[in-house]
Order: structure tokens, then C-alpha cells, then sequence
């Protein structure tokens, strides 16, 4: 590094004492400490077991703790005497448990999703639906769900799902499309194009509705969002998408982290992010529209769990994403168990009644916060 | 050339497209050596912001090369060019929640060789840079209790943590009182000696640039109007085509020649009642 | 209630059957048509068997979809209130295991557990039951989602959905063959289209007063029987002309005032106890906007009608329903 010559001692402002040779050698921690991140990856474990469990015994059958866990393990591994009725077998591994895992899959994705848009838009209060997958997904699941055919079969996951995914996808890339000018995807047209596109899709789903006759409870279960429907064969096809792309995410946590400098100094510090911009919004959609295929257009976990996240534990995506992911699928099962015991209710009104208000909180909290801090 | 940092030729920039666009920068040829220290100057609008982005990579011209150290621009990814060259914004809202040593790893990014985490080579540098940059102190701190002043020493460490061939400024005082400011450019001025850096720094203030760059660049209407050392470039006549006002050149006690802006008649202080 | 004995022979009843559920749509008694079917014990439709049911059968229920039972189902989960009537029609009521919370025929259902409440059907109690044969209702009764859910778990699920009379007769002897129980299906069917005719008989000639059956009105749009639905047939048979509305039932003020009718059945009345007095209720509909200048209104030919609930019940008590009605069109027909 060549020869430092200690600048002369009128022009150092700031440091109150003298520099030292040793201090040079202090190893600079940054990050979230070990411990920290362990702390918080285990409270999220921890939740997210506790719910699975409490999920897996609450329902309106009765099944005892013994047999639930003897069901587990013996489908899982085929151990273990059977010493429970079929009936039971079948609520545990076909009913609860593809609902518990759907939820948490779902809670993962859009949290994930979440939290990643809250950082290329640069604001806490970003949700993944901001550019379209909601609107897209409602609008290819009601058409699914007005068509007259036989639903079932498609992949065994139906063709409402395959519909809803691919709106869901084909949004975002209307919505990119239309955002993109020659020197790249300004953040505020990709939000005014999301806007907008929601909102003609939405008039779209709207007149379906109108027009519905029959499947109108269907189409209005399906866009309050709901878990009912989970099975192995959804679970199947949500999962691996949602666990691809959140690892491939979470790979970019230094593209995430830089871009919260700015799309401008990120460049400087060797982003590439029109790119970069590309992939996260891409990688995003599919962990949305993957969810939302599965259950509907579920509300508030993808804005403010990252956000709740955040202010716990920092805005280092490092942690942040995968806490984020694991408090997505604690938070989402915690919901639905509610919804459940709630009477059967879909479990994107528990999200809307919990959620709305602690968004609100939030937002008090940072206008107050801004206010106080001048 | 071969041996130079920055090659530019016939560089011609704009904004927009069609009949609505702005053209900024007209034809530039310009050459910034290893080491040197340059200083780019010019009226408000002159284009030096834009001449730095061409610089950095971050900018494309519509017409022209650009080569960084004999390599044409269009061959560095974005990558290489920010573990070479460095850029310190006029001002950067530092993003709320971290801590001033985190904010400093996002520059080791360039570097950065394994997925999770930063390894010892990252952690020396920002050591490094954090020192270099009179930031050790701050190292712990939440980025938003700092000060203007301490903002900027975070800024300078962050930009120091790419461990740079060159460093490009812009426009680094503007927001600094007198003593920030000449720690600043003292601070850069060091940082070329010790570290062999290329520096180009956009400044607005004649008298800095008289004092601190050797070099000086002047931009007027998208094209070079001066180029050299200060007591050639900074030559009354050129300032007033270049700014619109007149400047007289003074010598101070210790010899050195600076350019001031000539005060008028009746006007300013020390003249009349 | 227990089936009336035909007044006339039963051939001539069976003829006037005939012609009146072959063509549901248009229930003119034998006007151009000579007799086609010949006078036996079995109706028009298509049937299985009238005799006992061997096991195992294969089934196809109104969907159009097979099923195979292996042996007489002996736990039987009724999704939908018509389903649970048929079923204990067919003296099975024993072996029902679940139904929904709307079931309220006969009595002994109420000691039955709720498999569906609230609409909502729980699919956890539909297993934990472990029934043998599931009867789900179509057009979105039981939502389309629960039945595939149903079939992936490996439920027998039969859907009915019953659009006309005949098809009711049908869904009776279908569910004879699933129970093992075809004899009463068909006996109980033989009974229900005697009943059929003699209705039929009695209003046979009257003026058809244009008539309109409110289901439901609210916000001024006037919900009625939809435009060859059931609930118009049924009003054909009972000798009234069905003013009728668009697919969904709906018909807006303007285009009711223009239609003008001549009898309005208030089946609102047997929800709303308000409605009830045929005073109040004729005040009541008076009021709504343009309703006053009906003739209906002004000539008080607006009658509450009691019996929705098996009006609109696709099950055995339909016919009770179709007497109910044609007693309120035409009053003096009947004693």
C-alpha cells in the first residue's frame, strides 16, 4: 500500500486522540454479529415449529398429540405401529398437514417478495403486488374459475392455479415492458405502469364478477385468499419455486444491500442495475405469483413482515431475507390456524383485520419518527 | 495512450432522444494520466457531471471512445470498473439502520469473491479505509446520527474501500464548511501520494482548484475551453468566457498564485464607507 | 303429508303426466300431442332397474360422472337439505352420518352431526365421519373446489343437481340403486307423478294469470324464477303463466312494470314474518317504487306464500310444493 505519511496534525478533524499502531490492526466488525443472527434464526425456527405443531392439532376432529406425531412418522418414514383410524390418517396427512406447509411456503414467498421490493423501491411500505402479480393472478384464476370445464387435472394442480400463475407472471412482464425506456426501468414509472395495469386488469376481474351467476362465492373466496384448498400436489408445485428463488435472492444480498444507496452510487460500487433491477423484480414475481397461485391473494405479509423484520433486526439483507422468509411462514400459519379456529374464515381476512391496523401503526411510527427527529 | 488512466476522444454526450433532446457534451478529447490530479471545472450546466459519468462507466456517450487504461469502456464489466474506479457523490443519503463499517463493506462489492461472506482481505480494507479516511472513530456509529462532515469522511472510506486506481469527485466540498473541506482535499491529496490514485474532481470553486489541482480542466458549452495548470488555464480571459466574470490572479506569502473573483466597484468589503 | 289417492283413473292422470314433464317448458295439457307412453308403472325418463340392487353397482350421477359401489353404503353424508330428504325418503334415514345445518326434514336429521355449516362445508368432519358415499349438490351448492377435494381423498361422492321434475324422479331412482333401495324409489316416484297429474287435472282449462313468484327483492331489483328454470315449470304446471327474469332470476322495476302482472306469490313471506298478513303485505309492496300501479297491487292479488322452503326444494316434498303453489293461483279450483 506504499509509504502513509501521517497527515500534519491542524488538519485532522474529528478524531479526539492521536492515532496508534495498533488500532490500525482492530479487525472492523460488520454485519449482524453471529450470535445476533443466530438469536433470530431461531426464534423464527422456533415459531414456525411451534405453529406447525399447534396446526397440526387444532381442527374441528379431535386427534391427540400422539397420534398426530405417530401419523407423521409413519408416512414419512413408515415406521411405527398403526393404532389410529384411517379417517384420522387422512385429516392429518391429507387435510392439515398440506394446509400447515401450504401456509408457510406462501408466507415465505411473500415475504421474501416483500422485502426485496421494499429495497429496489427504496421504501419500507413496498409490497410485491405493487407492479401486478395480485391483479394478474385474480384475473386468470376468475377466468378458470367462469370457464366450463372440468377443472381438476391440470398437472393435478388445476387449472385455477396454472391461470393464476401464469397472470400473475405475464403482469410483471406487461408491466416491465411498458417501464422500460432506453435508459432503463425508472422506479417510479415501474410503480405508475404497475398502477396502472392493476387497475385495468382489476376492472377486468370486476366484470367477471358481474357476470359470475353461480361461481360468484368461488371467485370471492378465492381473491379474500384462502389455504382450504392446499394439497400435496399444490404444495409441490409452490414450494421448490418459492425455495429456488428465495436462495437465489438470497445469493444477491450484496446487490440488495448496495442498492439501498441508490440506484446511482450502486452502479459506482459495481452493480450492474438495470440488470440487477431485472432479476430481483423477475425472481420476486415468481415467488409472488408461485403463492398466490396457490392461495389466493392473501394481504399485508409481504409488507409488513419484512418491514416488522427490519426493524428488529437491521436492514442487512443477509439476515434480513431469511428472517423475513421464516417469520413470513410463522406469521402466515399463525393466520390461517386463527382462520381456522375462527370458524373456517378465509385467512386473507385475518391477514387484512390483523394486518391493516399494524400498517398503519407503522406508517404513525414513521411519520412521528421523521417529525421528532428534526 | 497506453500508459494513461483515461482516454477520451471526440466524446460527445446527451440526454433525451429526438427533438427533445439535450446535448451536453460536444466532442471532448481528453487525456488524464496515471497519478494525476485533475481539476474539472465550469459554469453551472457545462456538462463536467455528465464528463465525470463517462468517466465512471455510468454514463454513455453517443459519440466518441472511452478507454480506461488502454481498455475500451464497452469491455469492463461493471464490476471491474468499480474495483478500479471509484466515485464520491456530492452528497448520498446513506440508507437508515446500518452501521457506518457496513455501509463501508457495500464498497469491497467489486471485490467481493465469495457468496456469504467477507473475507479477510475485505475486512483489511475497510480497515484501511475507515483509517485512511479519518473514520475509525466512527466505525460503531448508526449512519444516521452523523454529521455533515462525518457523512462525508464515511463517504470518502467507502469510496477508499473499492481500493481504486482512480477516483472521481463531485463536486466533494460543496457541502463542507472551510475546515471540512481543506481536511477534505488534504485528505485526497495524501491519498495520491500514498496510494498512487488518479484523481478527477469536479469542483466549483476557482480558488480550491487554483490551490489544490495541478491540472485544471475548464468546460464551457460542452467543450474544453483550458486545460493545464492553474496559472495557465486559469488566465482571466478564460475564466470570464468560460464563467462571465472576471478574476485577478494573487500571490500569497508563501508564493503560491491563486485566482480570485475580482469584487465590483463599490460594492464588497474594505472599499468605501 | 301424506300423497293423495288420484281422483281420476290413472291412465288418464299418467297421459296428461306425459305430456306435461315431457315438454316441462310448455305444460299445455295434451293440446296438440296424442298420448305417446304407454300407461305402465315407470315414467318417461331413463331408469335404472325397479327391482332390488345387487351389489356392486355402477352409478352416474348428474354431472355425468361413473361411480362403483361395492356394497350398499351404510354411512351416507348429505351435503345439501334435498339430498338428506331423498335419502330419508327412501326409509335410509339410519344410515346418514352427516348433514348440513340447514336440514330440517325430517325431525330425526336434527340428531344428526353437522357436516356443513353455514354453507361451509368441513371437509375434516366429512372424513372423520367415514362415510361410504358422499351426496354433494351441483351448481356451485357444494362448491366445486370441496368436491374435487372430496375425489382427491377418495371419497364416493355422487353430485345431484336437478333442473326439471323428471330430473328429480331421476336423482330418486338414482339413489334407489345406491342404496340397495330401488322398489321405494320407484313406488315413491309413482306416487309423486299421480300427484303430479292430478294437479295437473285440477287446473286444467283456468286462465293462466301472469305471475310472478318473488324469491328475494332488494334494492329494487325483484329476484323471480330465471327463464326455464325449475321453479317456472313448476308455475306452468300449477296453471300459471311465469313472468320470469333473466338467467339469474333478476328482473329490474322498469321491466316488471312494463310486464304487468296479474298475481304476485310473495315467497319472501315464508322468511319474513312481517309478510305474513296478507294486509300488511299488500301495504308493504305497495310501496316500492312503481309497484303501487300494478294491477296485481291494486286488484290485492298479492297472496304470502308459505311454503317456499319445498317450492324450491329439489326433493320428494317438491310435489307438496307444486300443490302449494297451484292452490294459491287458483284458489277456487280447490275446496
Amino acid at each position: 500500500m506504499g509509504s502513509r505519511r501521517l497527515p500534519a496534525r491542524s488538519t485532522r478533524i474529528g478524531s479526539a486522540e492521536p492515532m496508534s499502531a495498533t488500532t490500525a490492526a482492530r479487525r472492523v466488525a460488520f454485519g449482524p454479529s453471529l450470535g445476533r443472527s443466530a438469536v433470530v434464526i431461531g426464534i423464527g425456527v422456533g415459531m414456525l415449529l411451534a405453529v406447525a405443531v399447534a396446526s397440526m392439532l387444532a381442527g374441528t376432529s379431535r386427534i391427540g398429540v400422539g397420534d398426530a406425531v405417530g401419523i407423521v412418522v409413519h408416512r414419512v418414514t413408515g415406521f411405527g405401529p398403526v393404532t389410529w383410524s384411517p379417517a384420522a390418517e387422512t385429516i392429518v396427512w391429507e387435510l392439515r398437514l398440506p394446509r400447515v406447509v401450504a401456509g408457510m411456503v406462501v408466507g415465505a414467498g411473500l415475504a421474501t417478495a416483500g422485502a426485496v421490493f421494499q429495497a429496489l423501491l427504496r421504501n419500507p411500505l413496498a409490497d410485491p403486488y405493487l407492479i401486478g402479480p395480485a391483479a394478474g393472478a385474480s384475473l386468470g384464476a376468475v377466468i378458470a374459475l367462469l370457464l366450463p370445464v372440468a377443472t381438476v387435472g391440470l398437472l393435478g394442480i388445476g387449472l385455477v392455479q396454472v391461470l393464476a400463475f401464469a397472470g400473475g407472471l405475464l403482469a410483471v412482464i406487461v408491466v416491465l415492458a411498458i417501464a422500460r425506456g432506453h435508459a432503463g426501468t425508472p422506479v417510479v414509472t415501474l410503480l405508475l405502469a404497475g398502477y396502472a395495469i392493476s387497475s385495468l386488469l382489476s376492472a377486468g376481474v370486476a366484470l367477471l364478477i358481474f357476470n359470475s351467476g353461480e361461481r360468484l362465492g368461488a371467485v370471492i373466496s378465492w381473491l379474500l385468499g384462502s389455504l382450504a384448498g392446499a394439497s400435496w400436489p399444490r404444495v409441490g408445485f409452490a414450494a421448490p419455486l418459492i425455495v429456488i428463488t428465495f436462495s437465489l435472492l438470497l445469493l444477491r444480498w450484496r446487490s440488495l444491500n448496495a442498492l439501498l444507496l441508490g440506484e446511482s452510487q450502486a452502479a459506482h460500487v459495481g452493480i450492474d442495475v438495470e440488470r440487477e433491477k431485472r432479476i430481483l423484480v423477475g425472481l420476486a414475481a415468481l415467488s409472488t405469483s408461485a403463492g398466490v397461485a396457490i392461495s389466493g391473494t392473501i394481504g399485508f405479509v409481504g409488507l409488513v413482515v419484512p418491514h416488522l423484520v427490519r426493524l428488529a433486526i437491521g436492514p442487512d439483507h443477509r439476515l434480513l431475507l431469511p428472517a423475513s422468509m421464516l417469520f413470513g411462514a410463522g406469521l402466515l400459519g399463525l393466520a390461517d390456524l386463527g382462520a381456522r379456529l375462527a370458524g373456517g374464515i378465509p385467512v386473507g381476512v385475518v391477514t387484512a383485520l390483523i394486518g391493516a391496523p399494524f400498517f398503519l401503526w407503522l406508517l404513525r411510527r414513521s411519520v412521528v419518527g421523521t417529525r421528532s427527529s428534526r | 495512450m497506453k500508459g494513461n488512466a483515461i482516454d477520451l476522444r471526440g466524446v460527445s454526450a446527451a440526454y433525451g432522444s429526438g427533438r427533445g433532446q439535450r446535448r451536453v457534451l460536444e466532442a471532448i478529447d481528453l487525456e488524464v494520466g496515471r497519478g494525476e490530479m485533475v481539476g474539472l471545472l465550469g459554469a453551472n450546466g457545462s456538462g463536467k457531471t455528465t464528463l465525470l459519468g463517462v468517466m465512471a462507466g455510468t454514463i454513455r456517450p453517443t459519440a466518441g471512445r472511452v478507454e480506461l487504461f488502454g481498455r475500451p469502456m464497452q469491455a469492463w464489466s461493471r464490476k471491474e470498473v468499480a474495483r478500479s474506479v471509484a466515485v464520491l457523490p456530492q452528497s448520498l443519503e446513506l440508507p437508515a439502520g446500518f452501521r457506518v463499517s457496513e455501509v463501508v463493506a457495500m464498497g469491497r462489492t467489486p471485490h467481493a469473491a465469495s457468496w456469504f461472506g467477507w473475507e479477510a482481505a475485505d475486512h483489511r480494507a475497510v480497515a484501511d479505509a475507515l483509517r485512511d479516511a479519518d473514520a475509525e472513530s466512527l466505525a460503531d456509529r448508526p449512519v444516521s446520527e452523523l454529521s455533515g462532515g462525518e457523512r462525508q469522511r464515511v463517504l470518502v472510506a467507502l469510496a477508499l474501500a473499492q481500493e481504486p486506481s482512480v477516483l472521481l469527485l463531485d463536486e466533494p466540498t460543496t457541502h463542507l464548511d472551510v475546515a471540512h473541506a481543506a481536511w477534505l482535499l488534504t485528505s485526497v491529496s495524501r491519498l495520491r501520494q500514498a496510494r498512487g490514485i488518479t484523481v478527477v474532481m469536479v469542483l466549483h470553486d476557482l480558488v480550491l482548484a487554483s490551490m489544490w489541482t495541478p491540472r485544471v480542466v475548464i468546460l464551457h458549452a460542452g467543450g474544453i475551453v483550458a486545460d493545464g495548470a492553474p496559472d495557465d488555464a486559469l488566465r482571466p480571459e478564460v475564466v470570464q468566457r468560460a464563467y462571465g466574470v472576471s478574476v485577478e490572479t494573487v500571490v500569497t506569502e508563501e508564493g503560491r498564485r491563486v485566482v480570485v473573483p475580482h469584487v465590483p466597484a463599490g460594492t464588497g468589503v474594505g472599499r468605501g464607507p | 303429508m301424506a300423497p293423495r289417492r288420484p281422483i281420476v283413473p290413472l291412465s288418464v292422470a299418467l297421459l296428461f303426466l306425459v305430456t306435461a314433464c315431457a315438454r316441462p317448458a310448455d305444460a299445455t295439457p295434451a293440446a296438440s300431442a296424442a298420448p305417446t307412453a304407454s300407461s305402465t308403472a315407470s315414467d318417461p325418463a331413463p331408469s335404472t332397474a325397479a327391482s332390488a340392487t345387487t351389489f356392486p353397482v355402477t352409478v352416474t350421477d348428474d354431472l355425468g360422472r361413473e361411480l362403483v359401489l361395492t356394497a350398499e353404503p351404510s354411512r351416507i353424508v348429505s351435503l345439501a337439505p334435498s339430498n338428506t330428504e331423498i335419502v330419508c325418503a327412501l326409509d335410509a334415514c339410519d344410515r346418514l352420518v352427516g348433514v348440513t345445518d340447514y336440514d330440517d326434514y325430517p325431525p330425526e336429521v336434527a340428531d344428526v352431526d353437522d357436516v356443513v355449516i353455514a354453507a361451509s362445508v368441513d371437509v375434516e368432519l366429512v372424513v372423520a365421519t367415514e362415510p361410504d358415499l358422499v351426496l354433494a349438490a351441483g351448481n356451485e351448492l357444494t362448491p366445486t373446489s370441496v368436491i374435487e377435494q372430496l375425489d382427491a381423498l377418495g371419497l364416493p361422492v355422487l353430485v345431484l343437481y336437478p333442473e326439471t321434475l323428471d330430473a328429480v324422479y331421476a336423482n330418486i331412482e338414482l339413489m334407489g340403486a345406491a342404496l340397495g333401495r330401488a322398489p321405494a324409489a320407484a313406488d315413491l316416484v309413482a306416487g309423486m307423478e299421480a300427484r303430479v297429474g292430478e294437479v295437473v287435472a285440477v287446473v286444467e282449462g283456468a286462465e293462466r294469470p301472469l305471475t310472478l313468484y318473488e324469491v328475494f327483492h332488494s334494492e329494487g331489483t325483484t329476484y323471480t324464477a330465471g327463464e326455464g328454470s325449475f321453479l317456472a315449470a313448476l308455475l306452468e304446471l300449477a296453471g300459471a303463466a311465469p313472468l320470469t327474469g333473466d338467467a339469474q332470476g333478476a328482473i329490474g322495476p322498469e321491466d316488471l312494470v312494463a310486464a304487468d302482472p296479474e298475481l304476485i306469490l310473495l315467497g319472501t313471506a315464508s322468511y319474513d314474518p312481517s309478510l305474513a298478513d296478507p294486509q300488511a303485505a299488500l301495504e308493504a309492496v305497495g310501496r316500492r317504487a312503481g309497484w303501487a300501479e300494478l294491477r296485481a297491487v291494486q286488484a290485492g292479488a298479492v297472496v304470502p306464500y308459505l311454503e317456499d322452503i319445498v317450492t324450491t326444494r329439489p326433493g320428494p316434498r317438491i310435489v307438496d310444493g307444486l300443490e302449494a303453489l297451484a292452490r294459491a293461483i287458483h284458489p277456487d279450483r280447490f275446496r
